[in-house]
């Protein structure tokens, strides 16, 4: 059969109930918005492969119920997630400052090494926002964790966001399997983990957010 | 063969069990990179004959061109290049192994489970734990009762679900100290054993089966003077379970060498296929009331309506009965009275909320999260039909309050997402607050315990649901444990909100009608699941689909399916599944006939030192219990009346089995002791 992409990546969107995690997809996986979606009960995916560095890459986007009731099911599907796109909604602070428990949610149940993403959604409401701009970039830089302001609506930066996690998956990817390769190579992955703590997170949030 | 593989590894060692997707909690002397990576979890025997736990961290991922079209093959683990690839990577294999965490089984002191059987911790010292592992998907089940098939073990004195370990053993001698016990074999036992174990190596299957009839005799067969003696220690248990496993992987693959074992697993009667009826009609349903407006036949009553539904034309007023809110033995009179009595107390719990200042309001938060929850939930609840949809539909603002009402009538349940797709098909069908509100009271009493904070009620179902697809459909059960789906999660939607996101409007009005009828026997809507999954059964097995798929393929199922044909399959396995000669406590207890007590893994085998779960299941076990009996009492009178079952008869009868049913991984393994002593003679 022919190979229809290079890589198979698994990502993961939650957050608070109505947030926008469903929206997101919807708008990633068919570029459309829908005001009267219907919210999430369980857990369900949808699937785009993208092109990135002339690899085809697979998404598997993994879309759960945020209510917190339901974590014990939802957090079944965290394994062999690779990336997580954490998600508030800019016009309710209660999202926002649950990001942390999300986070924590993450630690025990996901894979150390999963790269992390902060989406504050809905900043087309501008007139109805509760959480600045800056806030979220403050929560990221605390965190470490890439930050992006999106609008499932107005369809902003919701691709950036994606390919930045993708993009950033494979890196560490590609880096894993070097580290895990070269000839006589003794303890790969510790020296990844050295690598890594150079990359601090400051030259990104420049280039973040556009609004 | 995987086996052969193995061996191009220079250590020679055996994976004698695995289980993936296990996250390393702490680990005493480990790299503190290794923390919190998932891995997998492995028994594995050295080439020295010595066994140990192994945790293999998982995050070697590498490109695997050979197996691309695998879905997550693309993903290759350490364990997986062990497994299936040889030659050039020995070197990484060297290196990762420098990772992998060992603990021998001979220097195993204690073990825990913990954390709803999610959680597993590990001791080689006394007082220090040296390893905590999270079992991130499913739970520590399956790898407990492996891991007890190495070590004897005793439970703690002190500690909740901690096992101490009596002795690293092999297995001849827990057999010889197990069979000593039991006390079964006239000749000495420990001849016995040796010869037993000897032959089990050259002649698997006949030793096997020979062990087995003559345990299951004493074990299962009811011999009174053996009573006090019938505690068969647990490691008899998982040595036969294990050894039916390896049996049992031959009579799925239909012979083995020395036998044709085809008769081996009890098979379910024929499925009866029963037509559905014709709605309840007005005719009908008038009929049935008496000048003032009582209804008298409501055990007939209930069969039609489970058989065909009801009329739409009558539904409004026949939703009222099936949901509690109007007693059937009431007239117009007093009808008229209660409706004026619920109104009131319906506006007064409105009220409450609605006099709430702006305030009160926001130094209330768990009431403003409550509310902001409904309110996105409103606006998210069938909106592309016409009744809910546009921008400010009034209707909308009905479907709030009422959700807001309820809120006050119930906060320790509050509101919790699902609810407003329970309650738009009634308001929609009723029109009028007052009405839907108190039917929708009614079916939230049925389903509450869906919504629990702790989602016990959601679980047991899951687990239930697993049992009686275990029983009804064991092939699809064997392929869903296999895909680590056998928790049932890819059947959450449908049960949380009873299938109300799986069918269109008319059809989940015709469900839900033939649902609160009770028949023919609790948990019904179970039965409902399994007879969908049974349906889509060949294409789950037959195109091998795994973890991902099967979730994907249930969830697409949304809306294609034939309301009708589901209920009349779901019928047919309730009668073959109570007509089964087999049948056991286990499954009667969820479907609420009374126990026989014949069978003995419907409590005892939950050693697994799981704390609430156990706790909530058995209680509920017994609520349904209770419950089911006044439902059977009065099932028993049509049941009777038709001449098609007794139930009295089975039980006289059920003493004289001559199967053996044994619990391996939730799978129920029967043997029918007769053939076992044909196929031996
Ligand atoms: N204005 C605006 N509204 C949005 C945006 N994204 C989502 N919404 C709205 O917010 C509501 C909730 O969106 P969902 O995508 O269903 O939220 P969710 O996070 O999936 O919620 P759950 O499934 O309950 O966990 C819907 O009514 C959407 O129309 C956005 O970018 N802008
Ligand atoms: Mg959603």
């Amino acid at each position: 059969m022919a190979k229809t992409y290079d890589y198979l990546f698994k990502l993961l969107l939650i957050g608070d109930s109505g947030v926008g995690k469903t929206s997101i997809l919807f708008r990633f996986s068919e570029d459309a918005f829908n005001i009267s979606f219907i919210s999430t009960i369980g857990i369900d995916f949808k699937i785009r492969t993208i092109d990135l560095d002339g690899k085809k890459v697979k998404l598997q986007i993994w879309d759960t119920a945020g209510q917190e009731r339901f974590r014990t099911i939802t957090t079944a599907y965290y394994r062999g997630s690779m990336g997580i796109m954490l998600v508030y909604d800019v016009t309710n602070e209660k999202s926002f400052e649950n990001i942390k428990n999300w986070i924590r949610n993450i630690e025990e149940n996901a894979s150390a090494d999963v790269e992390k993403m902060i989406l504050g959604n809905k900043c087309d409401l501008d007139a109805k926002r509760q959480v600045s701009k800056e806030r979220g970039e403050q929560l990221a830089i605390e965190y470490q964790i890439k930050f992006v302001e999106t609008s499932a609506k107005d369809s902003l930066n919701v691709e950036y966001a994606f390919y930045t996690l993708a993009r950033d998956i494979k890196a560490k990817m590609e880096k894993k399997q070097e580290a895990s390769n070269p000839p006589g190579a003794r303890s790969g992955a510790h020296q990844l983990r050295a690598n890594e703590q150079q990359r601090k997170p400051t030259s990104w949030l420049s280039r973040c957010s556009v609004l | 063969m995987s086996s052969s593989s193995v061996e191009d590894i220079p250590d020679q060692c055996k994976d004698l069990f695995t289980q993936d997707g296990v996250l390393l909690k702490s680990c005493s002397g480990c790299s503190i990179n290794e923390l919190n990576s998932i891995g997998m979890l492995c028994i594995v025997r050295n080439p020295d004959g010595t066994k140990c736990i192994e945790w293999r961290p998982n995050d070697l991922i590498t490109i695997d061109s050979d197996t691309q079209d695998q879905e997550w093959a693309v993903v290759n683990t350490i364990g997986r290049r062990q497994r299936t690839l040889s030659g050039n990577m020995t070197s990484d294999y060297a290196t990762a192994r420098a990772r992998i965490i060992k603990i021998p089984l001979d220097d195993l002191k204690t073990f825990r489970v913990s954390r709803n059987n999610q959680q597993m911790q590990f001791s080689t010292k006394h007082g220090v734990w040296q390893m905590i592992l999270y079992f991130q998907h499913g739970n520590a089940e399956i790898f407990l009762a492996n891991l007890k098939t190495h070590v004897k073990t005793a439970k703690s004195r002190h500690e909740r679900n901690a096992y101490v370990v009596v002795e690293s053993n092999t297995e001849a001698q827990v057999l010889n100290k197990s069979f000593a016990e039991l006390d079964i074999f006239t000749e000495n036992p420990t001849d016995v054993v040796w010869g037993f174990v000897s032959n089990l190596r050259q002649r698997p299957y006949a030793t096997t089966m020979e062990a087995f009839s003559k345990l299951t005799d004493i074990v299962y067969n009811g011999n009174e003077a053996m009573n006090d003696k019938r505690d068969m220690s647990e490691e008899v248990a998982d040595l036969l379970t294990k050894s039916i496993s390896a049996m049992e992987d031959t009579t799925t693959t239909t012979k083995s060498d020395e036998y044709e074992v085809i008769s081996v697993k009890p098979t379910l009667p024929p499925r009866p296929c029963i037509p559905r009826g014709t709605p309840l009609s007005t005719e009908k349903w008038e009929g049935l009331q008496d000048t003032e407006g009582r209804v008298a036949e409501v055990d007939g009553v209930k069969q039609l309506i489970f058989r065909g539904g009801v009329a739409h034309s009558i539904r409004h007023a026949v939703w009222k009965y099936l949901l509690d809110y109007y007693p059937w033995n009431m007239g117009h009179s007093e009808i008229k009275n209660l409706q004026r009595r619920k109104t009131e107390e319906y506006f007064s719990m409105k009220l409450q909320w609605r006099s709430m200042t702006e305030g009160q309001e926001s130094r209330f938060s768990e009431y403003r999260d409550r509310k902001s929850l409904v309110e996105k939930d409103v606006n998210r609840t069938d909106r592309t039909h016409p009744f809910f949809t546009g921008d400010n539909n009034p209707n909308l603002v009905v479907l709030q309050d009422i959700l807001m009402t309820y809120v006050m009538y119930n906060f320790d349940l509050g509101y919790v997402q699902g609810m407003s797709d329970i309650l738009a098909p009634i308001l929609l069908l009723l029109g009028n607050e007052v009405d839907s509100f108190w039917c929708f009271a009614g079916f939230m009493d049925r389903i509450a315990p869906n919504f629990d904070m702790d989602q016990a009620g959601m679980k047991q179902q899951l687990l239930h649901l697993q049992q009686l697809l275990t029983f009804a459909s064991p092939e699809l059960a064997h392929h869903l444990a296999q895909k680590d789906s056998g928790n049932m999660y890819f059947c959450f939607r449908w049960l949380l909100v009873w299938f109300k996101r799986e069918f269109s409007h008319r059809d989940i009005m015709r469900l839900w009608e033939v649902l609160w009828t009770g028949l023919p026997c609790a948990n019904f809507h179970l039965l409902i699941c399994v007879a969908i999954l049974d349906a889509e059964k060949d294409i789950l097995i037959s195109k091998d689909y795994g973890f991902t798929e099967i979730l994907k393929h249930v969830n697409d199922l949304s809306m294609r399916l034939d309301v009708d044909k589901i209920l009349s399959a779901a019928e047919g396995i309730y009668h073959q599944i109570v007509s089964a000669q087999h049948l056991t406590d286990q499954i009667r207890v969820i479907i609420g006939l009374p126990t026989v007590g014949t069978t003995s893994q419907t409590e005892g085998d939950d050693d697994s030192g799981d704390e609430s779960p156990t706790g909530s299941q058995s209680e509920a076990a017994s609520h349904s219990r209770s419950e089911s009996t006044s439902h059977l009492r009065s099932e028993a009178t049509t049941v009777n009346g038709n001449g098609t079952e007794n139930n009295d008869q089975r039980v006289l009868f059920t003493p004289e089995m001559d199967e053996v049913t044994l619990e391996y991984n939730g799978l129920q393994i029967s043997i029918v002791t007769k053939t076992v002593w044909a196929l031996l003679a």
